[in-house]
């Protein structure tokens, strides 16, 4: 895509994420052609819709999607998410059993089958499509509802009942999965930002904008801080996209996203503690977003176990 | 994605070219570079490597490359003097923060000296032949610089100076001086500004070393009586002094900090190379990679964003406390892994972990203090209005 594609793309997919949400959103962008957008430019598809859904608080099925793609299938199949904290293969296969423990977007009843992709007992792995009605789906109800996700569980024989699909590896999946996540932790860190920065500015207190008070500048500098830090590494995991590359993206994304919250939640003070105010809806989003395909917390302490064993650190992106 | 495909791509291809070629260059002089001292050295030590590096570099023409030709460099891009002060600091030859000095200085000079003056003086500083210092900051016009009182008044000799600066890093070795001066009333501020370019070894100019908690006595202060400077040694217009400091900042703000990631790099290697079983927290390895990491792709956005010609402003605040903020992970981290190192060891690589500990702590401090720097992005950036 050229830059002035890629303007007119972002400008039709900001009206779709901030009018439409769930099957409605997959619908826009289906009529968008997004998912050949996918196939085309996975960063331009991939970074535009995840950090517009991250800024208006929108959901679609298009994580699963996006890892789908990564496994090679692209035609249009979801595959079903791993289960929550983790991001190993949501099935397993044993002894003749493929067991499922995962999540997907709302709209997985909608389609007859879903692709689980499952680990065996050598430690390969391998995708298998599923009816949707062997599973047994359960609505996420937790901190976030309206991020729409279904618990899915099933205990499926294998003989007969799945089919194998050739599918690339699944590191690669997480790997731009995690990227796409990090896009939205930071579409809706901004909008934290925005919506804490629109209050300080309207805000009257002492006969001043509480902006004018350098307690509360300092917080916002430091919140812009740190969506700056985030964007530069997953700007860098794009130019090197190897799995380590998008778990350090991922978790930066995932670590001040939560700086951020905690800074414009303060800022907010009162309002931002209602449900009167959108705040609350992104702090609940990006908690719920940090916990998919690794938490901050989990993918640091998983580098530094690495990097303790290796002796080595990774190289540097070079210039 | 990539815009103006033909000459991002002609860029791209000149560095490469210039990385292997250096690299091999570097493979080949391994003994003429290498610092004759253990350890961290001092500060005279350090200083006299990094002149020997620098000639050598210089008449070998890497160090040309980058530089405009009318300033005796090579042309090309400035990614390829950006490669240079990475790879001098990933093999330890320079120490980064003496060398970031030239970073600061000569593009300030090429912008804003008279063109015969410029093509007269740049090569000496880009051949090590001379150390050039940064008269800014003074007793009390530190974060607020446009306080300034150091007098300039026209004789007709030329400018004559009368005053105190402080925190000029490298006077004490320095043949010249980039000098903020008053030269209108106090009450015009920023608009009463002059920037001069002095020869340091002007009748007039004391210089006094100040001691440090790092051992390293890198800044000094400076006394001016009646020092007078030609006029054809002022840097941009009379009163336009406040436009030259604004314009080298955010230099000193982000380009000049660029190779630092490659220092913290080589350390933060040489911790898990040499760290006792067990010294190291996994979680604040993880967190202090990713720190580093993040400042990294940071700052060579920002260099990317140099060598396209784009005007480096306010955003480059952002790499400033990037960059306070992962150094000062990494060495917290390091001075808790090797505390037994830092805290009691005696040799030379001892005092040189326990040094470079101690200058972390002014990565928050200098060219800018953390706080001015938060001002600036909430003022700059977040469009947060005047802050009173």
């Amino acid at each position: 895509m050229d830059p002035g594609d890629v303007t007119l793309f972002e400008r039709s997919l900001g009206d779709a994420t901030r009018r439409a949400t769930g099957a409605d959103l997959d619908a826009a962008l289906d009529d968008l052609g997004w998912p050949d957008a996918l196939i085309d430019d996975p960063q331009v598809a991939v970074s535009l819709l995840f950090r517009l859904q991250g800024e208006s608080g929108a959901t679609s099925s298009s994580l699963g999607r996006v890892m789908a793609h990564a496994l090679g299938l692209a035609d249009g199949s979801t595959t079903v998410l791993p289960a929550v904290g983790g991001c190993a293969p949501p099935g397993t296969v044993d002894d003749g059993w493929l067991r499922v423990d995962g999540l997907a977007p709302a709209t997985l009843p909608d389609r007859p089958t879903a692709l689980v992709v499952a680990s065996t007992i050598g430690g390969a792995t391998s995708a298998c499509t599923v009816a949707t009605a062997s599973l047994d789906l359960h609505p996420v109800a937790g901190l976030d509802p309206d991020i729409g996700l279904l618990r899915v569980n099933g205990e499926i024989e294998t003989v007969g009942s799945q089919v194998d699909v050739p599918a690339g590896p699944w590191p690669a999946a997480v790997a731009l999965g995690r990227r796409a996540v990090a896009h939205e932790l930071i579409g809706a860190s901004r909008t934290m930002l925005d919506l804490a920065c629109d209050h300080a500015r309207g805000r009257i207190q002492f006969d001043r904008p509480i902006a004018s008070f350098q307690a509360v500048r300092h917080r916002l500098a430091e919140a812009l801080v740190a969506v700056a830090m985030a964007e530069a590494m997953l700007e860098a995991a794009w130019l090197d996209p190897t799995p380590d590359t998008s778990a350090m993206a991922k978790a930066v994304a995932g670590r001040q996203a939560k700086t951020t919250a905690r800074h414009c939640q303060q800022v907010l003070a009162g309002i931002g503690f209602t449900v009167e105010h959108p705040f609350h809806r992104y702090v609940r989003r990006t908690l719920v977003l940090d916990a998919l395909l690794g938490t901050a917390a989990s993918l640091t302490t998983a580098l530094g176990v690495e990097l303790v064993d290796q002796r080595r650190l990774p190289p540097l992106l070079p210039l | 994605m990539t815009g103006d495909g033909g000459a991002v791509d002609g860029a791209a291809e000149g560095l490469a070219e210039f990385r292997t070629d250096l690299d091999a260059w570097l493979d080949g002089h391994t003994d003429a570079l290498a610092p004759g001292f253990e350890g961290a050295g001092t500060l005279d030590q350090q200083m006299a490597q990094l002149a020997k590096v620098k000639r050598l570099v210089f008449d070998a023409g890497w160090m040309r490359s980058g530089w405009p030709q009318r300033v005796g460099g090579l042309g090309g891009s400035t990614l390829t003097r950006a490669y240079l002060g990475e790879a001098l600091t990933a093999r330890d030859l320079v120490e980064p923060g003496l060398y970031s000095m030239t970073e600061v200085l000569a593009p300030t000079m090429i912008d804003y000296a008279a063109p015969e003056l410029a093509a007269a003086m740049v090569p000496a500083l880009l051949r090590g032949d001379e150390t050039w210092c940064q008269g800014f900051s003074e007793p009390d016009a530190g974060s607020n610089l446009a306080a300034l009182a150091c007098r300039a008044e026209r004789t007709d000799a030329g400018w004559r100076v009368t005053g105190q600066k402080v925190w000029t890093s490298l006077a004490q070795y320095a043949q010249r001086c980039v000098l903020l001066t008053r030269s209108g009333p106090p009450e015009a501020a920023h608009r009463g500004i002059t920037a001069l370019f002095v020869d340091m070894d002007s009748p007039g100019i004391t210089v006094r070393p100040i001691g440090t908690m790092h051992g390293s006595p890198e800044f000094s202060e400076l006394f001016f009586d009646g020092v007078v400077v030609p006029f054809d040694r002022m840097l941009g217009e009379e009163g336009g002094g406040w436009a030259v400091a604004m314009d080298l900042l955010p230099f000193e703000r982000s380009t000049s900090l660029w190779h630092r990631a490659a220092f913290l790099h080589r350390r933060l290697q040489e911790l898990l190379e040499t760290a006792p079983p067990g010294a190291i927290d996994p979680y604040r390895l993880g967190e202090a990679t990713q720190l580093l990491y993040a400042f990294r792709a940071r700052s060579r956005a920002t260099q990317h964003r140099m060598a396209e010609g784009d005007r480096l402003g306010p955003e480059t605040s952002i790499d400033k406390v990037l960059l306070a903020t992962a150094e000062q992970t990494v060495f917290d981290l390091i001075a808790d892994a090797l505390v037994a190192e830092v805290t009691m060891g005696d040799d030379p690589v001892s005092g040189r972990w326990r040094t470079e500990y101690l200058y972390s702590r002014a990565a928050s401090i200098y060219g800018g203090s953390a706080e001015i720097q938060r001002n600036i992005i909430a003022r700059r950036l977040l469009d947060l209005g005047d802050d009173r």
